[in-house]
């Protein structure tokens, strides 16, 4: 005997796979940002070891450019170059038309708001944030203004007397829809070097 | 569930269909209740509260539109064809506005001009036919190209928002299809430190409006990507031999249109981040430093005065106090704060030991390097160079604080006194800062240095004007110690006083605007003048002073056939002069007296003005339907160097994890809650379907 699934109960079962499908891609929208963070540490400590364009595995298209430490956080996060849509899931990035950490100017970090930059959410002003860079040096930074801005009206000023720090990320931390216009905005100036 | 197949198939009872719907309607809860917090923080009330520009510095943020809403889609391609003969220029500027989208669209692009260029043509084009525009009184203009909007014809706009920028509207464009608008200008072209300038303006510097005053013209500028490019054609007949032609800005290639003819095609693709400027010098200087040109129409004759004022001889400069006011507002920012700061720092340094100086800088506010101007010892200078070098570009663009510090700190003795007024210009205030000069400037003078790609060109010559003064440019960071040396000539020593300009006897010249007290070496004086009659006289005098006294020259009248633009320049002239006249004066009856007399002249002439516009109408309907479709103002370029071509946009910072997890529990949810919903159905329906009365 064969025992069809009777036609009412496909909807059901329909669902459920969508759900369940939908549910696994988030899960490993969050497992792909910590594995390729383990893999780009290692290439981090690569780069800073000298090694010439050091690639987290070997068909990628970018490279650590530094590594960041937030407050509060166990795990530093390696930032990676270019802030396009493929980077940014594997931690956060670097914007390419901003200056590196340190130099004068604003750094732009971008990170996503439900993964690497969640944490953003705790930082309070004069908080100290750490960046350690390629060559080996490390930059301090103190948290000096959180501002959320609309990202249609406004754009990020490139240039600064000082090297200042922008951490980017999407506001509200815990709203659902991804394409929200609004965005969180850390900024931290240099308190020296190290 | 909409497919009739389907709905067959489940065939669920009432109750049971009432239960499955209650369900849905249960498990949907979370969401509803989730979502409204969300809309609680993305809502205005946080970002109103959290402006950046209340908040913190104007100087991380930047303002990319006034709306909100962007609408992508509609493009201005740009092309000028330029044709020079002698000192004046036509000027046909080409936009072809495309619309890529589906939908019917009214663009609105807004553009820099010259102040001084007599708009006088407009032709818009619709595949194969030309519309010719017409000039009416503005508000008339404007409702009449609405009526053509609304009722679905084709129509284009083209009215003079700041003396300056002017705005080019079309209406009505269809999906996927374009609309070619052409303007014609004539320009005089100034003849300043032995060689021709022709600027054509392509970028606008975002102004300043201080206290939050809304901007007279929407403006957007683009941002980001490279800067279009505009196609740009020169005919260029200057009357005699050149030296040289050159463009400092942009790469152009040059072509000598035959030979032994002095006619040279000058072309370029200038990206319009930058104006265009072409120069040429003449091969040998010649010894007439004053023309006359006349033309004769309609019972009346134009003439065009120009004089170049005599190299004065190397006088040593009579003692002076000097003022300097420094721009370092936000829009200064990167390379314009940078050549700013050299030139200053080149002009202290040329300070003789006589001299007194003191420097004052804004932004949001404005503050003074000293109490009071001090003397130029090594001392004060080392004390400036280092505050100078301390200035950094941030906030608004507060001039009116720092003219005003400038204007009132008089010394007393009399001593000559020379403001020097650094800066882009990109202020939305002009006439209240222009009526604030001419009301205060006492016996100083007021010298303009414009920086950057594209300076406020017509605020930093009206200023200069009324603050008796001369203007100075400084386009790019290579060309600062070019622009101070010109600009030191000009201060150390005026190159002819008391001006004026002698007629023969019976003639009755109407100038079109008055003649400037000070000419300053270098800087030109082009005039025109209107007389009555058919007979201009065969020569005119020019007179003044200089420094070895009185400066006499006879200006032999040059009469021109043919149409040369002679009569609309002198209209223009006169447009202009009354609108300062109508700027600096307070009383609301002069005002509507000079309106009356500027829209007489601009539609006597044919011009585009303050008070008038060029419309051009179709006179079919081609749009179907009857809602207007979209409008959309196309950015225009930023100038290059400003930290609007400096900036980033934002990445999406958001994975769409989250949202997958919440759609992804809430199929999960539905789909488990239907299964469960069906067992139990089904555990009713089971003693129904064992009933007797089913059985076969």
């Amino acid at each position: 005997m064969t025992r069809r699934l009777p036609r009412s109960a496909l909807l059901p079962a329909a669902l459920c796979i969508i759900g369940g499908i939908c549910v696994v891609q988030a899960g490993w929208i969050h497992a792909k940002g910590w594995l390729a963070q383990r893999l780009i540490n290692d290439a981090f400590d690569r780069a800073v070891a000298g090694e010439h364009t050091a690639r987290p595995w070997p068909w990628a298209d970018t490279e650590p450019v530094a590594r960041l430490h937030l407050p509060g956080a166990a795990d530093a996060l390696v930032v990676l170059s270019g802030a396009t849509g493929r980077n940014l899931a594997f931690g956060p990035a670097h914007d390419k038309s901003s200056v590196k950490p340190g130099e004068p100017g604003n750094s732009i970090f971008a990170g996503h708001r439900d993964t690497h930059f969640a944490p953003l959410a705790g930082l309070r002003l004069g908080d100290a944030v750490l960046v350690e860079r390629i060559d080996g040096t490390q930059a301090r930074f103190t948290v000096r203004s959180l501002d959320v801005v609309d990202s249609t009206r406004w754009r990020i000023r490139l240039d600064a007397d000082r090297p200042r720090l922008l951490l980017v990320t999407c506001y509200p931390f815990d709203a659902v829809d991804p394409s929200g216009p609004m965005r969180f905005v850390v900024t931290a100036e240099a308190a020296g070097e190290l | 569930m909409k497919q009739p197949g389907a709905s067959a198939v489940v065939r669920p009872s009432w109750p049971t269909a009432c239960r499955q719907a209650m369900a849905f309607v249960v498990l949907l809860l979370p969401g509803i209740v989730w979502f409204p917090a969300d809309a609680d923080t993305t809502g205005t009330s946080f970002a109103s509260t959290h402006d950046p520009r209340e908040a913190n510095a104007g100087s991380l943020w930047l303002r990319s539109s006034p709306e909100a809403e962007v609408i992508a889609g509609l493009s201005v391609m740009t092309a000028m064809q330029v044709r020079v003969t002698g000192n004046t220029a036509r000027v046909e500027i080409t936009q072809r506005f495309q619309n890529p989208s589906d939908a019917w669209m009214e663009g609105l692009y807004v553009y820099p001009l010259s102040a001084s260029s007599a708009v006088d043509r407009l032709t818009m084009q619709l595949g194969g036919r030309i519309i010719r525009g017409e000039i009416q009184p503005r508000e008339t203009a404007l409702v009449h190209y609405e009526q053509a909007r609304r009722s679905g014809r084709q129509a284009s706009l083209v009215a003079q928002d700041r003396p300056n920028m002017f705005m080019t509207s079309v209406a009505n464009i269809a999906p996927r299809s374009e609309i070619t608008v052409r303007i014609a200008y004539l320009e005089t072209i100034p003849f300043r430190d032995g060689r021709y300038t022709l600027r054509l303006p392509l970028a606008i510097t975002p102004r300043y409006s201080p206290g939050g005053v809304p901007e007279a013209a929407p403006q957007r500028v683009a941002v980001g990507g490279p800067a279009p490019r505009a196609k740009i054609e020169i005919d260029l007949q200057p009357g005699f031999p050149l030296a040289s032609v050159h463009s400092p800005h942009h790469a152009v290639t040059t072509a000598e249109h035959g030979a032994g003819t002095n006619r040279h095609m000058i072309s370029a693709r200038a990206a319009m981040d930058h104006d265009f400027e072409l120069s040429w010098t003449p091969q040998q200087l010649v010894d007439t430093v004053a023309t006359a040109f006349t033309a004769t129409a309609d019972g009346a004759t134009h003439a065009l005065v120009t004089l170049m004022p005599p190299d004065s001889a190397a006088q040593p400069a009579p003692p002076r106090e000097v003022i300097f006011i420094i721009d370092t507002s936000g829009s200064m920012g990167g390379a314009p704060l940078r050549q700013a700061k050299a030139a200053l720092q080149l002009a202290i340094a040329r300070l003789g030991a006589d001299d007194r100086f003191n420097v004052i800088r804004f932004s949001d506010d404005a503050s003074a390097l000293f109490m009071a101007p001090q003397a130029a010892d090594s001392l004060a200078r080392a004390v400036a160079q280092r505050f100078v070098q301390s200035l950094r570009a941030d906030g608004g663009t507060e001039m009116r604080i720092a003219l005003a510090l400038a204007l009132d700190s008089g010394s007393r003795d009399e001593m000559l006194r020379q403001i020097v007024f650094i800066t882009d210009g990109s202020v939305g205030n002009e006439a209240e800062l222009i009526q604030l000069i001419g009301n205060r400037l006492g016996g100083a003078r007021l010298f303009t240095l414009g920086i950057g790609a594209a300076p406020n060109a017509w605020f930093l010559t009206e200023a200069a004007a009324v603050g008796r003064g001369s203007p100075t440019f400084i386009a790019a960071a290579e060309r600062v110690d070019e622009g101070m040396a010109d600009l030191f000539r000009k201060l150390e020593q005026p190159a002819l006083l008391d001006v004026g300009l002698r007629w023969p006897d019976g003639t009755q010249p109407d100038l079109a605007a008055p003649l400037p007290l000070d000419l300053y070496a270098g800087d030109p004086l082009t005039v025109a003048v209107r007389l009555d009659g058919d007979a201009p006289p065969s020569n005119l005098t020019l007179t003044g002073r200089d420094v070895t006294g009185h400066w006499v020259r006879q200006v032999p009248v040059v009469v021109l056939e043919g149409e040369t633009g002679i009569a609309k320049l002198w209209a223009r002239e006169r447009i202009g002069a009354l609108s300062r006249r109508k700027r600096l004066s307070p009383d609301v009856g002069l005002h509507r007296a000079l309106d009356e007399r500027i829209l007489a002249l601009s539609l006597d002439y044919g011009l585009v003005s303050e008070l008038t516009s060029l419309v051009a109408v179709d006179s079919t309907p081609v749009r179907p339907g009857s809602t207007a479709g979209a409008t959309a103002q196309i950015p225009t370029a930023a100038p290059a160097g400003t930290p609007w071509a400096r900036s980033a946009g934002f990445a999406s910072t958001a994975s769409p994890a989250p949202l997958l997890a919440w759609l992804g529990g809430l199929a999960l949810f539905i789909g488990a809650g239907m299964t469960a919903l069906r067992r139990l159905a089904r555990r009713q329906r089971v003693p129904l379907s064992r009933h007797p009365a089913r059985r076969p």
